[in-house]
């Protein structure tokens, strides 16, 4: 149960309050700046205790969010609610910033109030509170209106309403992947792992039951005994996830069972499954690096990345960051491709390349001249991190089929149009050196 | 700016709320008053407006009406006279035709938080939990819960507990939630909502078609169930297994929760579910959402503390990447030093030396305690990283190396020998406390096996006079005491100047008493400094004492998905001592008040002693005398009135007992002696109205329970209860005190 919710800018000013519980006091706002936002050093923990009263907080850009609560609560459960209300102000009104929370400010206390109750958590879909929260005044409802709030209210599926209705039935799936990587300086993974969603957005009309494939290795071999020639003819490849978790429509049931993922979809944008692989994974580029010192006061870097996927597909927005030491004085840089700069504010070489087509090869060579120092303090060598996007999914999921069904209403399942895309990220994608 | 003109705002708010012009226009009267509700989240009173802030609340706008609402339940209960006038609106609008606006205005109005406002809440709750609209009977219900917390003292009401009860079978599944939750906090003195059969059946059926929040509550409520056959257990195991691989790490965590508590018995059960929520928490410790790795990771380190092979083959799962935040890494280091084996013990040792050179010297120093802490296994190769470590010369690593040293030589002697060896040269890159008196602590007890030991000693006592932390001095002292019986004839020197220094000139009474004592010591005779200077050297006993190994699920599977694994078992236990004083004052609101409190009970216990309210009807009189006699007269002639059994354990004092009872007025009549078994004791007391109470207290020796009998010249079950609450108190407290 949660007493209290707050929001505060980077300087520690309070943005919205809303107290739940009595036992929660005005001057715990005030606390929670002074010991965690003002504190000196360094966050010691998401979950600050403060005059036996406990506070979670998450932080999106430079927003703080704090949840107060003076019980022993389930702090998974905490969290999980904050980012929740993060989903759901950035469904409203998009980045989390302090002009947005300031310019939608009656939005989300109307939305606190739904949400909330008592301290308790109250229904958090965003399809379904957008029938209760009305950023414009409305004089009275339309008859139609109205029975919708009745029919959401009193239906037995909580994340869908009856009577949608589109003219164009259309589903869009976005495969979104972030792939990690820990990398030893001889190139040895030392981790790696793929944590994937699969985010859907459908328009679709009445009540529809989808069914949705994937290239599931258990799937694939199950389905393979039959025809086993057939799929290795295909070469069709395989995946094994370690785990993976779906949004509440999926019936649960029925993957344990035949593994078949199948569910009545809410309406607009929602998040079908998570999951996680760390076997076989495509790892798009490679880094190498080679750090020499020459002498004392100097010291070449020079680093090659190598992209490992089709020739015919092109990595965007990629960007090197290699760790400079504190008292470098001088940088020069040499590279192939793309930008790189100096940035002296923060201690590292950044090395921008807009696209990169794969099987290829890039390199950059520096040479950073050091201050002589009477410090006996070592570089500690951070790792050289990487960003960049590609527009396949490095786990190597493939999406086979999205069947759409609606037995009441006429239209089929070629009559929806549907998108797949496909987009990795790096995560922590680092290289030690 | 508005923390210092609040009046003149208040004064141009209430202008402009006025404003006829401004109240036609719509939006610039909705303008106003979100101005109003800004300055309120700034923390500016804004009660001044109160008046004008009701009248707005007469719109047909619902944005208005909901600022306005928020608006009157954070100042209603500064102005409760002007937030009467506003029910009247409320009560209009809970008989709207639109259920939003009815679950508003219903929701609003029980949260006003002021006095005398149950009265009219009471019929609109009613009306609202037999409403067509699921939305308004949601709020209805946790609105009884807010009515009985607007008045702690108030009666349950027994017909709305059963409409409660009844409402557990609707088909919303958020109104059946919110059912449990607010039963809940309505029967919190009677130990919460009882989970029977059918109600656990019906939950457990409800399940899936709840949302995260609910089921996570659900689980929470199921904990209570005590399924009354193996094969009933079972089927419930097998009904919620799929939440075992929920979508919600929150639900995930509950769902093991319920299967550990409810396995309590089945050993293999809960090693079983173990290892298949194994997937699950790995992948919220490697999840993006910082805080939920973080509550994760803590929950790693909990089941590890019972199963330390658990996730001995996923040890790169806990490997620290450099952009991760500090709290992550802290947890990672504790776990990868947890989970460490045979097997992967030279990589997680490899990756815990990359770290001790971090430029953050908090997680540095965390990451050689890490090293330390597998030194108690693997104690060769750890000795080597960390003298390898001393190497670097850098404050605030050798100084961390030296205090590992410390702990490991008095927890594995074998490693002794490489300690002394590593130790030379280290003094100068020590500054801190801590640092150098385990430096001297090493020094002084190995002295023999390090050549240059007296030397560096003789550094330190040349340079006591601008020494900061008394620490050192003692240690210093204790320390070439020791050295002094090894290799007297390099010490003997510098002792007697040592002991000159702080007998004479030393400010620190501490200190001074140290070499005193020390001085005294040597003039007895070598032989006693010996007895008692030469202690053991290590005790590998220690180690194995703290083993966390082979420590039962049962223990921690009660505190599993609570905050205790976040903040650990010691933390915890400080601020919930705290909290339960605390609580338990309002907690027991029908104890009468005591009119002393002894000296006998602790501090925190005589807390709540004080903060009794004076509610109770029941006021015992001091001084009563009853002889003997007439007590068993009185007994003999009497019928048990109460009868009770309470837990109790083991030995006590009677005088204790005796002392407590005294000071809540209750006089002793006879007792056992200590020890005897059956024992017994004969308690009377009177209240006010002249109404006596004659009590029994039986101790048996085969049963670990304390029966209670109370007799009473006249029947009056409500002093009765009373009566017992109190003697429960001071058992209670009694018991705790001992244990």
């Amino acid at each position: 149960m949660i007493g209290g919710l707050f929001i505060y800018n980077h300087k520690g000013e309070v943005l919205i309050s809303r107290v739940y519980r009595d036992d929660i006091g005005r001057n715990a706002v005030d606390a929670f700046r002074v010991n965690v936002i003002h504190a000196r050093q360094q966050v010691r923990s998401p979950v600050t205790n403060i005059a036996r009263t406990s506070f979670f907080h998450v932080k999106r850009s430079n927003i703080w969010l704090a949840a107060v609560t003076k019980q022993n609560v389930n702090a998974a459960m905490v969290f999980e609610f904050l980012y929740k209300m993060c989903d759901v102000m950035a469904a409203y009104f998009g980045k989390i910033s302090e002009e947005n929370i300031k310019n939608n400010f009656v939005l989300i206390y109307e939305r606190l109030d739904e949400i909330l109750d008592f301290g308790y958590p109250q229904n958090s879909e965003t399809g379904a509170l957008k029938t209760f929260i009305t950023q414009q005044g409305i004089k009275s409802q339309t008859k139609e209106e109205q029975s919708q709030i009745t029919s959401q209210v009193t239906g037995q599926i909580g994340w869908r309403r009856e009577g949608i209705k589109y003219r164009r039935n259309e589903l869009f799936l976005d495969v979104l992947e972030s792939v990690n990587l820990l990398m030893s300086p001889q190139g040895q993974v030392l981790s790696a792992h793929v944590s994937g969603r699969v985010v859907m957005k459908s328009y679709l009309s009445g009540m529809p039951e989808c069914k949705f494939g994937m290239n599931d290795k258990i799937v694939i071999e199950k389905q393979g005994k039959g025809t086993a020639d057939e799929t290795s003819k295909s070469g069709k490849q395989s995946i094994a996830i370690d785990d993976c978790t779906f949004h509440q429509c999926v019936r649960l049931s029925k993957f344990d069972s035949e593994r078949s993922i199948s569910f009545i979809p809410p309406d607009g944008e929602f998040e079908l499954m998570r999951y996680r692989t760390t076997k076989d994974i495509i790892l798009p580029f490679r880094v190498i690096p080679l750090v020499r010192e020459v002498g004392r006061t100097k010291l070449e870097v020079k680093v090659v990345i190598k992209s490992n996927f089709k020739p015919s597909l092109l990595a965007q927005k990629i960007e090197v960051r290699i760790p400079t030491p504190l008292n470098t004085s001088g940088v020069q840089v040499i590279c192939m491709k793309g930008k790189a700069k100096y940035k002296a504010s923060e201690n590292a070489i950044v090395w921008k390349i807009k696209r990169m087509a794969g099987m290829k090869e890039s390199q950059i060579s520096a040479e950073i001249e050091l201050l002589p120092t009477n410090d006996k303090k070592k570089w500690a060598r951070p790792p050289i991190s990487m960003n960049f996007e590609v527009p396949f999914a490095p786990s190597g999921l493939k999406v086979r089929y999205l069947k759409v069904f609606e037995p009441k209403l006429n239209y089929s399942d070629h009559d929806v149009i549907k998108w797949v895309r496909y987009i990795g990220r790096s995560g922590i994608y680092e290289t030690r050196c | 700016m508005p923390y210092l003109g609040s009046e003149d705002v208040v004064k141009e708010l209430k202008k402009a709320l006025c404003n006829p012009h401004i109240q036609a226009d719509r939006l610039r009267y909705r303008n106003v008053i979100q101005r109003v509700i800004r300055y309120m989240t700034q923390g500016l009173d804004m009660s001044g407006v109160f008046m004008e802030m009701v009248k707005a609340s007469a719109t047909v706008d619902i944005v208005q009406k909901k600022l306005v609402y928020l608006y009157m339940c954070t100042y209603a209960p500064l102005k409760p006279d002007l937030a009467l006038l506003a029910i009247n609106t409320l009560c209009k609008d809970c008989s709207d035709p639109n259920p939003m606006v009815r679950g508003l205005a219903l929701r609003s109005m029980c949260s006003l938080r002021m006095p005398g406002v149950q009265e009219y809440i009471q019929q609109p709750i009613l009306n609202g939990l037999r409403d067509k609209a699921s939305y308004v009977r949601r709020v209805a219900v946790l609105g009884c819960a807010k009515m009985h917390n607007l008045h702690g003292d108030s009666e349950v009401d027994g017909a709305l507990v059963n409409e409660l009860y009844s409402l557990l079978r609707d088909q919303d599944p958020i109104v059946v939630v919110n059912c449990l939750r607010s039963l809940e906090e309505i029967l919190k003195q009677e130990g919460g909502i009882v989970i029977n059969k059918p109600i656990a059946h019906h939950l457990l059926n409800r399940m899936s078609k709840l949302d995260q929040w609910g089921q996570a509550e659900v689980l929470n409520f199921l904990l209570r169930y005590q399924p009354r056959s193996e094969e009933e257990l079972f089927d419930i195991l097998n009904l919620l297994d799929s939440f075992l691989k929920s979508g919600s790490p929150g639900v995930v965590m509950g769902a093991t929760k319920l299967f550990l508590i409810l396995a309590k018995k089945f050993p293999h059960v809960q090693t079983d579910v173990l290892v298949r929520v194994k997937g699950p928490l790995l992948a919220a410790c490697s999840s993006e959402s910082r805080e939920l790795c973080f509550v994760a990771l803590c929950h790693v380190r909990q089941i590890l503390h019972s199963l330390p092979g658990h996730f001995s083959s996923h040890y790169k799962k806990f490997f620290c990447s450099y952009s991760e935040p500090h709290y992550i890494k802290l947890q990672k280091v504790e776990v990868l030093c947890e989970l460490v084996n045979d097997e992967n013990v030279q990589q997680v040792l490899e990756e815990l030396r990359g770290y001790c050179t971090d430029v953050s010297a908090d997680f540095a120093q965390a990451a050689i305690f890490a090293i330390g802490g597998i030194a108690r296994t693997y104690t060769d190769q750890c000795v080597q990283i960390l003298t390898e470590l001393l190497g670097l010369r850098q404050e605030h690593i050798t100084t961390v190396v030296v205090q590992t040293f410390r702990d490991l030589v008095w927890l594995c002697p074998q490693c002794t020998e490489a300690v002394c060896q590593a130790l030379p040269g280290c003094e100068e890159n020590i500054q801190d406390s801590e640092g150098k008196q385990a430096l001297i602590w090493l020094l002084g007890v190995h002295g023999e096996r390090i050549p240059n030991a007296p030397y560096v000693l003789e550094d330190f006592v040349e340079n006591v006079k601008s020494e900061t932390f008394p620490a050192v001095k003692m240690e210093l002292l204790t320390a070439l005491m020791r050295l002094f019986l090894s290799r007297p004839a390099e010490c003997q020197d510098m002792l007697g100047r040592l002991l000159y220094y702080c007998i004479e000139e030393e400010k620190d009474m501490a200190v001074r008493d140290r070499g005193l004592f020390y001085y005294r010591l040597l003039l007895v005779g070598i032989d006693e400094v010996k007895r008692i200077l030469c202690s053991p050297k290590s005790d590998p006993t220690l180690g194995l004492l703290e083993d966390p190994a082979e420590r039962p699920v049962n223990s921690w599977a009660s505190d599993f998905n609570t905050l205790v694994p976040v903040y650990g078992k010691s933390r915890w236990a400080t601020i919930s001592k705290c909290q339960g004083a605390e609580r338990c004052g309002p907690e027991l609101p029908k104890t009468p008040s005591f009119t002393a409190s002894g000296p006998l009970i602790p501090e925190e216990n005589k807390e709540r002693v004080q903060e009794l309210p004076d509610s109770g009807a029941l006021m015992l009189v001091p001084n009563l005398q009853l002889t003997a006699d007439y007590f068993e007269k009185t007994w003999l002639s009497l019928k048990v009135a109460h009868q009770q059994v309470l837990p109790w354990q083991g030995e006590f004092h009677p005088d204790t007992l005796q002392m407590a009872l005294q000071v809540v007025n209750i006089q002793t009549i006879a007792m056992s002696r200590a020890g005897a078994r059956p024992w017994k004791a004969y308690l009377s007391a009177q209240d006010d109205t002249g109404c006596l109470f004659l009590t029994e207290l039986l101790l048996t020796s085969e049963n670990s329970e304390m029966q209670i009998s109370v007799k009473q010249n006249e029947t009056r079950t409500e002093t009765l209860n009373s009566f017992i609450s109190v003697l429960e108190t001071v058992i209670g407290t009694i018991e705790e005190i001992k244990s």
